[in-house]
């Protein structure tokens, strides 16, 4: 599942990968000498050859402006419970605590259930950011460590939802029951112009939240344009190029939806 | 429903506040011309006697001056926002500025020609006889060399008066300066004329019977000013509240206050009069809340609006008092301030939580003014009311800079640590910047200097030069360093013998204010110089310090941890290659700065990158198979990856330093680097004692030092460039904390607090977005409790966003009332040296 206006793409394919800043490029070629795989093209407009790229990381360990640089890193649960652990005093004092995220944490279900219990045996507070799209067994697995879900559902129109998202909607609806029967679940909308940004699709989102278990927050995430930048640094088209952002007066028209339907609604989540 | 807004100020105070606002500064003469006239006619006094005499000459004979719409009255200049000269301490450097002063670049001032001419007479009686002089005589040449060098300074109190204290207003609220002189009397009938003591006892208590007689009559010459002005007044309303000041002004500080407006007036009487005495700054009001608000209390018939207005009054006086320095010191103090530091919160002697409406009429005050003045802060405990910090957080959103905020839990402890009882500890006030002491007890002598510790840690790396000359003790400078270990031993002997030099000068100057320049009003406000027959400066008070102050932590941490790192562990240099660098700037010219080296971030560098990458498109349009050397030589680009290993490869050199990771990022390895530095020095400082009786204490912040001392430290192994700003206090350095705020306060957490037991100073930069709604006063407070939880002593704040920065720098007039956070205190950002504006404008912003 990829979504098209997704602002974390470096996410998707779930190992480290390179990006490259072309203004911070002085052509000096240290890159090409490092890479073992060949996959540095000076032909090409985004300098990698993303076909031979295994993200070993080397070009940007000699790149002396830092235009390639590797994003994602391998991680035991120990050590990211050790970069947690610096924020503890925090947690308890905000009542605050971990929300894990991506990408898609379901995807990598048995680190993130090691992870989520792993923060609980430590009393933080745990939420995780998901589109449920994921096998039973997944959210079977992970979901019992979880104390807030913050579900996305984009649209309940399967035919958009693959247009969009590469994926039908069937799985995401099935697993949504689950997932508001096991944990505290909060839907969330990413809003979209031209997807799922009118008052109807709206209307059937929160009529399907209805149908759950005990939901009572609805978050529209009006979209945005931050994660534009990074398609150019993957190399990658951003397929979302001429889509506008909504106007406040939108933004308020899709609330009164939610609201009317008995759900307390937060912009921006 | 945390969120509760503040009220708007009465129209009064409105125009109050568009006086200071539009205020020119001047320079006056009538103070200086009294003293000299009275120094010349007690020639054959004591020095006590003569403070005293002039203390008199003064208060009798100053202008007196009310200002229009005032309720709170007593002004030490004519002109509002002005200052007096005291050449008593010195005065060389104010005649130097006379054609300069009003145009310089740090707070100008302006000396009309008939104040200049009146000064130049009043100069001429005091070569030979000022606390510099005497300072300066007494001290070695290789002190005077170390502060030439720029390893320290001790211009704060060698140029002026000492201030940095609080004294005992909660007494002359209740007593009255007949209280005072009643207990002097006392004093002096037990004297025992047997122990020849005495003979300076009797001098000093007639030396405070003479001042605090013509205290009284101050205050009455304001009556009869008030009830001049009353006469010819034809507005009725305003006609009435002349004549209540008439009455007020009659009444206090001669005796008691018996209502709250009375209590109001008589604070800022000893507040401005503490500040007609001497030109010391950081006259601290301290725990307002404590002493003011029985008064409040107990005044039945007083509005809860006209007390707040009464409050705000009080802050606008705050403001109209100013003091000029010399060109060098206006930098490091830029932004024409006092630091007079009033606090609120806190506990009582007893332990308990002390916050009462006091302490949020005083926000209330700050919000409303929006002056740079006073310096207001909270004190923090673990049974601090969340409602008060809310509302702290709520005030200090506002982006003025304030509340600073203090914690209770380090700063108690520390203080015992230093011998300060239990009860005493409880009760400290924050004097000026950020530096804690027991109020009306205490000489603390606190901002005693400027130490730079990336100074020494420079003159370390050229094995004890400054330049070329052999300015502290010979060790390997570090080419010939072998391990880390030969560094800290090198650096540690720099350290001691600079520090020696150090305690040497101020105890230079301490003496220097003994012999001259001691305090008769000030001295009867503090215990327990009455008990003890002596002044503060010559030991009267109950505790006594000497508090000099560090900066450049970070830098200098940051640069062992990378030099550590690269040329010892990982042997990416030698260090030979790295002091090469180091010396020829990493290859740029000096004066370039650190930050903005990016080449995203300069349109300079970004034209060349765009050219490059014309060239390259073209290039590639014609042909597919592309010679990279070709593709050089098109470019013009040189090829920087051949020169690896030659010695004029520094930019590679900067680039492996500067990519280091930095102090502000919670990484223990780097952290504890700054922490052992900042135990160096403050472990070194607490070794000495001064004239007083009394131990020397370390504290880390710079006021606005950090961005005038860089210029005289050269390139550091950290990748910072020669003369560009160190970091402030115990912040790290300027944009190198990139793993947000909570990151950053962790790491400076780990630095000990509780042996710079003289005040350490963190600034932390918020976007308003990141601060919105309830939630983010909620994320806010709880971010301020987990610093302290971690044992940070203090934290300020400053919210504005980049851009009004840069607008105001591009439009002051437009933003003459943006106030900002500067180090331990708020200034308007318009009146600031471009420097320091740059320096604020580079701390970095955090969002949640």
């Amino acid at each position: 599942m990829s979504c098209q206006w997704c602002c974390n793409p470096e996410s998707q394919k779930l190992k480290p990968v390179i990006t490259y800043q072309k203004m911070r490029c002085i052509h000096c070629g240290k890159c090409i000498k490092a890479c073992r795989q060949g996959a540095i093209d000076p032909n090409n407009k985004g300098l990698i050859n993303r076909e031979l790229c295994i993200g070993c990381g080397e070009c940007a360990n000699v790149c002396p402006t830092g235009a390639l640089v590797l994003k994602g890193a391998g991680m035991t649960v120990q050590q990211v419970v050790q970069e947690l652990r610096k924020d503890a005093t925090t947690y308890r004092r905000s009542g605050g605590g971990i929300t894990v995220s991506g990408g898609e944490p379901l995807v990598q279900s048995d680190f993130t259930m090691e992870l989520l219990r792993a923060c609980k045996e430590q009393g933080w507070h745990t939420a995780i950011e998901t589109t449920a799209y994921a096998d039973g067994e997944a959210v079977e697995k992970v979901l019992p460590y979880v104390d807030l879900a913050l579900m996305d559902i984009k649209s309940m129109n399967p035919e958009v939802h693959k247009k969009y998202t590469g994926v039908s909607n069937e799985l995401i609806l099935k697993n949504a029951v689950r997932v508001s029967e096991i944990t505290q679940t909060v839907i969330r909308v990413p809003t979209i112009p031209g997807v799922n940004a009118t008052e109807e699709d709206i209307l059937a989102i929160s009529r399907f939240a209805k149908t759950l278990h005990n939901i009572k927050t609805i978050h529209l995430l009006p979209y945005h344009t931050y994660g534009e930048n990074k398609y150019e640094l993957l190399g990658r088209d951003y397929l979302m190029k001429d889509v506008k952002t909504l106007t406040p007066d939108r933004i308020q028209a899709l609330k009164t939806v939610v609201e009317e339907q008995g759900f307390e609604c937060i912009i921006g989540g | 429903m945390i969120e509760k807004g503040f009220s708007k100020p009465t129209a009064r105070v409105e125009k109050l506040k568009k006086m200071i606002l539009d205020a020119t500064p001047y320079v006056e003469s009538e103070r200086a011309v009294l003293v000299t006239e009275s120094y010349k006619e007690t020639e054959g006094l004591p020095p006590i006697m003569r403070r005293a005499k002039a203390d008199e000459k003064i208060f009798n004979n100053l202008p007196v001056t009310i200002r229009d719409d005032e309720l709170i009255v007593g002004a030490i200049t004519k002109h509002p926002r002005s200052t007096e000269i005291c050449p008593e301490f010195s005065f060389d450097w104010v005649e130097k500025e006379f054609d300069t002063m009003a145009t310089r670049l740090a707070d100008p001032f302006v000396i009309p020609k008939e104040t200049a001419q009146e000064l130049h007479e009043a100069f001429k009686y005091w070569p030979g006889k000022t606390t510099s002089e005497l300072a300066s005589s007494y001290m070695s040449q290789e002190t005077k060399d170390c502060q030439a060098a720029g390893v320290f300074t001790v211009g704060n109190y060698f140029y002026g008066g000492v201030g940095h204290v609080c004294v005992d207003y909660g007494k002359i609220l209740e007593k009255g300066f007949r209280g005072i002189i009643a207990e002097v009397v006392d004093a002096m009938m037990k004297m025992d004329l047997s122990d020849p003591s005495y003979i300076k006892k009797q001098q000093f208590y007639n030396a405070l019977i003479i001042t605090y007689n013509a205290a009284i009559n101050f205050a009455h010459r304001y009556a009869d000013e008030a009830r001049r002005l009353a006469a010819s007044e034809t507005n009725s309303t305003r006609k009435a509240e002349l004549l209540q000041i008439a009455a007020n002004c009659d009444r206090v500080p001669e005796n008691g206050a018996r209502n709250f407006y009375e209590a109001c007036q008589s604070f800022w009487f000893i507040q401005s009069m503490m500040q007609i005495e001497s030109s010391g700054h950081s006259i601290s009001p301290g725990r307002f809340d404590m002493y003011m608000y029985p008064y409040l209390a107990a005044d039945k018939n007083i509005s809860k609006e006209f007390a707040q207005e009464l409050v705000d009054c009080i802050w606008i006086k705050l403001n109209d008092v100013n003091k000029t320095r010399d060109e060098i010191s206006a930098q490091a103090f830029a932004g024409y301030a006092v630091f007079q530091n009033i606090g609120a919160g806190g506990q009582t002697e007893d332990g308990l939580d002390s916050t009462n409406d006091v302490s949020y009429m005083m926000m209330e005050a700050c919000a409303q003014t929006k002056l740079p003045a006073p310096s207001f802060s909270i004190r923090v405990w673990q049974g601090t009311p969340d409602e008060f910090l809310y509302r702290a957080c709520e005030l200090a959103r506002l982006g003025l800079g304030f509340p600073a905020m203090y914690n209770d839990e380090v700063i108690i402890p520390a203080l015992e640590n230093r011998g300060v009882s239990l009860e005493d500890a409880r009760n400290y006030c924050i004097i000026g910047c950020v530096e804690p002491q027991c109020p009306h007890k205490t000489e603390g002598w606190h901002d005693a200097a400027f130490f730079n510790v990336a100074k020494v840690l420079d003159i370390t790396i050229h094995g004890g030069k400054a330049g070329d000359k052999q300015l502290g003790p010979v060790v390997p400078d570090m080419s010939q360093w072998k391990s880390i270990d030969e560094f800290y031993d090198a650096f540690k002997k720099e350290m001691a013998y600079f520090v020696r030099h150090l305690a040497e000068a101020d105890n230079c100057v301490d003496l220097a204010h003994a012999e001259r320049c001691p305090l008769p009003f000030q001295s009867a406000m503090v215990d327990d110089c009455i008990k003890r027959g002596r002044s503060v400066q010559e030991g009267g008070a109950i505790y006594n310090f000497t508090g000099p102050q560090a900066f450049g932590i970070a830098d200098s941490g940051d640069s062992v941890y990378a030099m550590d790192k690269h040329v010892f562990r990982d042997r990416d240099i030698t260090a030979a290659q790295l002091k090469e660098a180091v010396d020829a700037n990493f290859g740029r010219p000096v004066g370039e700065k650190t930050f903005g080296a990016d080449p995203c971030s300069s349109t300079a560098d970004a034209l060349t990158e765009q050219k490059i990458y014309e060239a390259v498109r073209k290039v590639l349009g014609n042909s597919s198979n592309i010679d990279m050397a070709d593709l050089q030589k098109m470019c013009g680009v040189k090829d920087t990856c051949a020169a690896s290993s030659g010695s004029g490869d520094y930019e590679n050199i900067f680039r492996l330093m500067d990519n280091t990771e930095c102090f502000g990022n919670d990484i223990d390895e780097v952290d504890m680097v700054s922490r052992k530095i900042a135990r160096i020095y403050c472990e070194e400082v607490q070794k000495y004692t001064n004239p007083r009786g009394g131990q020397f204490q370390a504290g880390v912040y710079p006021v606005s030092a950090n961005v005038l001392f860089g210029k005289d430290v050269g390139a550091l192994p950290d990748g910072r460039l020669a003369k560009q700003p160190l970091a402030d206090g115990v912040s790290p350095r300027q944009g190198k904390d990139v793993k947000g705020p909570t990151a950053a306060l962790n790491s400076v957490a780990k630095l000990d607090h509780f042996i710079a037991s003289n005040g350490t100073l963190l600034n932390q930069k918020f976007l308003p977005s990141a601060l919105a709604g309830d939630t983010g006063l909620q994320n806010f407070a709880s971010v301020v409790r987990s610093y302290f939880d971690h044992k940070g002593m203090h934290v300020q704040f400053n919210v504005v966003d980049r851009d009004t920065l840069l607008a105001a720098q591009k439009n002051p007039d437009q933003y003459k009332d943006l106030v900002v956070r500067v180090a331990g205190y708020s200034a308007q950002f318009v009146v600031l040296a471009k420097e320091v504006q740059d320096d604020i404008i580079s701390r970095t912003e955090q969002t949640f």
